[in-house]
C-alpha cells in the first residue's frame, strides 16, 4: 500500500462537538507537481486535506464526500467501506457532499487517476500544465469526480484508513477514560469490553483529545458486513420523490433566463447580429449580449429566451476553422500518420522481422467525434447577494469550477459561493478540463458574465442543440494497423499508429504475446474541442485492437476466443475473463441457424478486466444486438448491484456510440443537433445484458466506465462473422 | 388567458398560445419535477398526463391544454404514500442520474392505466423515453412487477 504510506490521518474535536478526522495526502500530491514541473510555493500548498469523517455525539457518523453525484452512486459504496471499517450499523451513517472549499479538495485522488493512466505526463496533462488558465497549480483546486476513482482511490485507499484509525481511537478512548481492557473491541457502533458498552457518541469527546494512532488494523474480510452487499443507494429516494434538485431546477427570487447561440464555428467569435431590433422587441426579451464566442438573449421565461435565440441572425467572423470538415480532418490525420510519429510502446525489434515471409495483414479504422449528450443539458444559475457571487451548477469538480468562476468574475475565490448540484449525467462532460485548449465550462463563464452585467439572478440553459454542438467531444481517431502471420498463423509482429495523444496511453498496447510490437501515434493541436468521454481512450483503442486481433483470427480461420487464448499466458487476467465469458454465453463460433453470430472483445480499464460477448444479427443490413454477456474481474466488489447497474449502463452508452454515434464536422461546426440526428438507444433496442462479477482480494477496480470499451468491438466482431466487418463507426451509419 | 386544471387546481395563465406546456409548468407554475431534455418530443423527460394520456409537454402548445386536466409527476406519490411505481423504482434501484425518471414513471403510469397487464413487447412499444444512463432493464422489471401486483 504505497499510497497509504504517503497519507497521514489526523483528527481532533469537531465544531459543534464530536470527533473529526481528515486525511492529508503528502507525497501523492507532490509527486504530480514534480512530474509536471509545476512550481510550488510555500509549505501550506504541499499538503492536501482529502476528506473528512465526523463522528457525532448523537452516535451518527457523517461522511463528507468530495465526489459529486452524477448517477454513479459511488457515495453509497463509500459509506459501505466506512461502515465496515469503523464497525457501524447501517442507520448510523450519513453521506454529505463536501462543500467546494479547499479543505476538501481531492487533487491527490485525481493524481491516482492520472498516474494510473499514464505513468508519465501525457500530452493533454502538459496542456493543462502549460495553459496559463488551467495551470496545474489548480490541482489544489480540484475536487474531482472522474476516472472511476471514487471507490478505488477515495474509498479504498483513503477513507478506509481514516475509518480504521477512528475505530482504534474510539477503543483507545474507552481504555484511557474508563480503564477498559486490552481486549476491548467494537460492535456495530459500540465499543465493547466484556459487559461494558459505550456508544461511539459517548466516547467521541474524549477520543478527540487523543493522538491519532499509527497502529490500527484494517478489518479482515470475514468481519465485513456491508462491503460486497447490494446495499440500497442513499440517493435514490430523493431522486424518485423529486427531492433531488438538479441545477436546472434551481430557482432564485427575481430570476431571469438566458439562452445561447454559439457562433457555429469552433473558436470563432460572433461578428454581427443582423436583426437586433427584431429580437429586442420580442415578448419578454430583456437583453441581447454578444459575448464573443456566443450571443445570449435574456428574457423572463426560458422558452421566450430560446425563441429569440432561434430567431437570431448572426454571422461568425471568418476563422481558420471555417472550412473544416470531417473529411478534411480525416485527410489531415491520414497524412499525419505518414509523418513523424511518437513511440508509445515497443516490444522486441520490429525492424528485424519486417519483410519476412508470410501473409501481411493491414487495416485502417476510423471513429468519429462524439458528444456526451447528458440527459440534463449544460446549465448554470448565478446571482449576487451582498458582495458575494453565487453560482449553482452540476459539475464533476465543484472546487475547480468555483475558482474558475471567480477568475471570470474577476473576484476573490472567497467571494464566490458555489452550489454543487446533482447532475443529470456527467460522463466526463462536466470536468473542468479538455484535452485541447478548450474550456468545457463555457456555460459557467457565460452566466457569470451576464450576471456581472445585468445584476439580477440569471439561469442560463443550453438548448439540446447548443449542448450537442458545443461539447468537448470524444476525439475522432484514424488508426492504421499491420501484422504479419507466421507459419502458425500467429502475428510475427504487430504495428499500429493512431492519431491523437491518447494513442500513447496503455489502452493502445495490445495485451497479446507478440514478439515484436510497435505502437506509435501522431498528434497536433486539435481544432475541435476534445475531452474526456466515458472510458476516455479505452473506447477507441479497444475497438481498434480488439477488431484487429479478430481480423488476424479470421485470416487464421481460427475461433476468435481460442486464437486470443493462444496468445495469452495461462494465468493472464484477459485469458481468465475470456474463458469465463465463453462459458457464460455458451460460446458459439459461426452463424447460428437463425442468422445470429457472437463476437468477443476484452479490455482492461480503470483497474477492471472486462470480457464481453455480443450476439448480433443483421436486419435490413442494420446491426441488431440481441444479447450481451459480460464478465468483469475487479478485485473487491463493494456494491455488486451498483456495479451491475454501471456495467449495464456502460454497455448501452458504448452501444449507442457503436451503432449510431457520430458528430460530423461541417463548415467548422457540428452538424448533428438533437436526439433525432444524434440518437440514443431506447428500450426496444436495448439488448439483454448479463453481467458476471468475478471477485478477488485485490483492490477494487472501477465500474463507472468499464462497460463501455468492449461493446463496439464485440458487436463489430460478430458482424464480421455475418460477413460485414465494420472498419468505421458508427456501424448503422 | 389559458385556463388549465393543473394537478387538481383550476389555474389561469397569461402566456402565449404557443408556449409549450413544459415551460408553463416549470416556470409559470413553478413545478420543476417535469424535466427538459430535448424540446422536440424525442426523449420523454417532459412527460405529463393530459386527460390521463401521456403527453410530451415540450411540444404541446399551452393553448391546447385549455380546459383540460393536466397532471404532473408531482401528483404521483410521496415518501409517506408512494405510488406503486415509485415503490417498485426503489425496490429495483432503477435510477442512476435520475434525470429521466420522472418522465419514465409518468410514461409507465399511463401505460399501466391503459394496459394493466402489459407484455414485454407492450412495454417496449410504449416506453420510448430516452435514458442516457441506460436503466431500461430495471425500468422494465419494475413495471412488470407493478403489473403483477395489480393483477393479484
Ligand atoms: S423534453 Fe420533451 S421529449 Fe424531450
Ligand atoms: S437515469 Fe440518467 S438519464 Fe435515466
Amino acid at each position: 500500500m504505497s499510497l497509504t504510506r504517503r497519507m497521514f490521518v489526523f483528527g481532533g474535536a469537531a465544531i459543534g462537538g464530536g470527533l473529526a478526522l481528515g486525511v492529508i495526502g503528502l507525497g501523492t500530491h507532490l509527486a504530480m507537481h514534480d512530474r509536471l514541473g509545476v512550481q510550488r510555493e510555500g509549505n501550506s500548498k504541499d499538503t492536501l486535506l482529502n476528506l473528512w469523517l465526523r463522528i457525532n455525539k448523537d452516535n451518527t457518523v457523517t461522511l463528507l464526500s468530495p465526489h459529486t453525484e452524477l448517477g454513479q452512486g459511488a457515495g453509497t459504496g463509500l459509506t459501505q467501506i466506512v461502515a465496515d471499517e469503523l464497525d457501524l450499523n447501517w442507520q448510523q451513517i450519513k453521506l454529505e457532499l463536501a462543500p467546494a472549499t479547499s479543505e476538501f479538495s481531492n487533487g491527490g485522488v485525481f493524481e491516482g487517476f492520472v498516474g494510473e493512466m499514464i505513468g508519465k505526463p501525457p500530452a493533454w496533462a502538459e496542456h493543462i500544465a502549460s495553459n496559463a488558465f488551467n495551470r496545474l497549480a489548480d490541482l489544489l483546486n480540484m475536487q474531482m469526480t472522474g476516472g472511476s476513482a471514487s471507490i478505488r482511490f477515495t474509498g479504498w485507499q483513503v477513507m478506509r484508513e481514516a475509518a480504521a484509525a477512528a475505530r482504534q481511537m474510539l477503543i483507545n478512548a474507552a481504555i484511557d477514560k474508563y480503564g477498559a481492557s486490552i481486549n476491548t473491541t467494537t460492535d456495530a457502533g459500540f465499543v465493547v469490553d466484556g459487559d461494558s458498552r459505550w456508544s461511539y457518541g459517548e466516547l467521541v469527546e474524549h477520543a478527540a483529545t487523543l493522538d491519532v494512532p499509527d497502529n490500527y488494523t484494517l478489518r479482515a474480510k470475514g468481519e465485513r458486513k456491508f462491503i460486497g452487499k447490494a446495499m440500497p443507494r442513499h440517493d435514490l429516494p430523493d431522486k424518485i420523490f423529486l427531492e433531488t434538485q438538479y441545477s436546472i431546477d434551481r430557482h432564485v427570487e427575481g430570476m431571469r433566463y438566458a439562452a445561447i447561440a454559439h457562433s457555429g464555428v469552433f473558436g470563432a467569435n460572433v461578428a454581427t447580429i443582423n436583426n437586433l431590433a427584431e429580437i429586442t422587441s420580442m415578448r419578454g426579451v430583456l437583453g441581447v449580449e454578444n459575448m464573443g464566442l456566443s450571443v445570449a438573449v435574456i428574457a423572463n421565461n426560458p422558452w421566450r429566451a430560446e425563441q429569440a435565440v432561434k430567431a437570431l441572425k448572426i454571422t461568425a467572423v471568418s476563422h481558420q476553422n471555417s472550412d473544416l470538415s470531417s473529411a478534411s480532418i480525416e485527410t489531415f490525420q491520414r497524412e499525419s500518420l505518414q509523418g513523424k510519429l511518437s513511440d508509445a510502446h515497443s516490444v522486441g525489434d520490429i525492424a528485424s522481422v519486417l519483410g519476412g515471409s508470410g501473409e501481411t495483414v493491414e487495416a485502417e479504422f476510423w471513429v468519429p467525434y462524439l458528444a456526451h449528450a447528458t440527459m440534463e443539458p449544460m446549465n448554470a444559475s448565478a446571482w449576487l447577494e451582498g458582495d458575494k457571487l453565487h453560482v449553482a451548477a452540476g459539475v464533476q469538480n465543484p472546487l475547480y469550477a468555483r475558482v474558475h468562476a471567480a477568475k471570470i468574475a474577476n473576484m476573490d475565490v472567497e467571494d464566490v459561493v458555489f452550489h454543487a448540484h446533482s447532475m443529470g449525467g456527467g460522463f466526463g462532460r462536466r470536468v473542468g478540463f479538455s484535452m485541447s485548449e478548450d474550456n468545457p465550462l463555457m456555460w459557467i463563464d457565460e452566466v457569470v458574465t451576464l450576471v456581472k452585467k445585468y445584476q439580477f439572478p440569471i439561469k442560463l440553459t443550453w438548448s439540446r442543440e447548443a449542448d450537442t454542438r458545443q461539447d468537448v467531444y470524444r476525439p475522432a481517431v484514424l488508426a492504421k494497423f499491420s501484422a504479419q502471420l507466421d507459419e502458425h498463423a500467429k502475428p510475427r509482429y504487430w504495428q499500429s499508429a493512431s492519431y491523437g495523444s491518447e494513442g500513447g496511453a496503455p489502452a493502445s498496447m495490445p495485451p497479446y504475446n507478440v514478439d515484436n510490437i510497435k505502437v506509435q501515434f501522431a498528434n497536433h493541436p486539435s481544432p475541435i474541442p476534445i475531452g474526456f468521454w466515458r472510458s476516455v481512450e479505452n473506447s477507441q483503442h479497444a475497438f481498434f485492437n480488439e477488431s484487429f486481433i479478430d481480423i488476424l483470427a479470421e485470416k487464421a480461420q481460427a475461433d476468435p476466443i481460442k486464437y486470443r487464448l493462444a496468445l495469452l499466458d495461462k494465468n493472464d487476467g484477459h485469458a481468465k475473463c475470456l474463458k469465463e465469458v465463453a462459458q457464460l454465453c455458451n460460446w458459439q463460433y459461426g452463424v447460428s441457424a437463425d442468422g445470429k453470430a457472437m463476437g468477443v472483445a476484452v479490455q482492461k480499464s480503470f483497474g477492471t478486466m472486462v470480457a464481453t460477448v455480443a450476439e448480433v444479427s443483421l436486419q435490413n443490413n442494420q446491426a441488431r444486438v440481441h444479447r450481451v454477456w459480460i464478465v468483469t474481474d475487479s478485485g473487491v466488489v463493494v456494491n455488486p448491484d451498483s456495479a451491475i447497474a454501471q456495467v449495464e449502463g456502460g454497455v448501452l452508452f458504448g452501444l449507442t456510440a457503436a451503432l449510431y454515434g457520430r458528430c460530423d464536422i461541417e463548415n467548422g461546426g457540428v452538424k448533428q443537433s438533437n436526439f433525432h440526428d444524434y440518437p440514443i438507444i431506447k428500450m426496444a433496442e436495448a439488448p439483454i445484458v448479463e453481467v458476471k462479477l468475478l471477485e478477488s482480494a485485490n483492490e477494487p477496480g472501477g465500474f463507472g466506465e468499464v462497460g463501455v470499451p468492449t461493446i463496439a468491438p464485440a458487436v463489430a466482431n460478430a458482424l464480421a462473422i455475418l460477413g460485414k466487418r465494420p472498419m468505421r463507426l458508427p456501424i448503422n451509419a | 388567458m389559458i385556463s388549465i386544471n393543473l394537478n387538481g387546481r383550476e389555474q389561469l395563465f397569461d402566456v402565449e398560445d404557443d408556449m409549450p406546456l413544459l415551460w408553463l409548468i416549470r416556470e409559470e407554475a413553478g413545478l420543476r419535477g417535469t424535466k427538459f431534455g430535448c424540446g422536440i418530443a424525442q426523449c420523454g423527460a417532459c412527460t405529463v398526463h393530459i386527460d390521463n394520456q401521456a403527453v410530451r409537454s415540450c411540444m404541446y402548445p399551452a393553448v391546447a391544454a385549455h380546459g383540460k386536466q393536466v397532471n404532473t409527476v408531482e401528483t404521483l406519490g410521496s415518501k409517506e404514500a408512494p405510488h406503486a411505481l415509485q415503490a417498485a423504482w426503489i425496490k429495483h434501484q432503477v435510477p442512476q442520474c435520475g434525470y429521466c425518471q420522472s418522465g419514465m414513471m409518468m410514461a409507465a403510469a399511463a401505460l399501466l392505466k391503459s394496459t394493466p397487464n402489459p407484455s414485454s413487447d407492450d412495454i417496449d412499444t410504449a416506453m420510448t423515453n430516452i435514458c442516457r444512463c441506460g436503466t431500461y432493464s430495471r425500468v422494465k422489471a419494475a413495471i412488470l412487477d407493478v403489473a403483477k401486483e395489480m393483477s393479484l
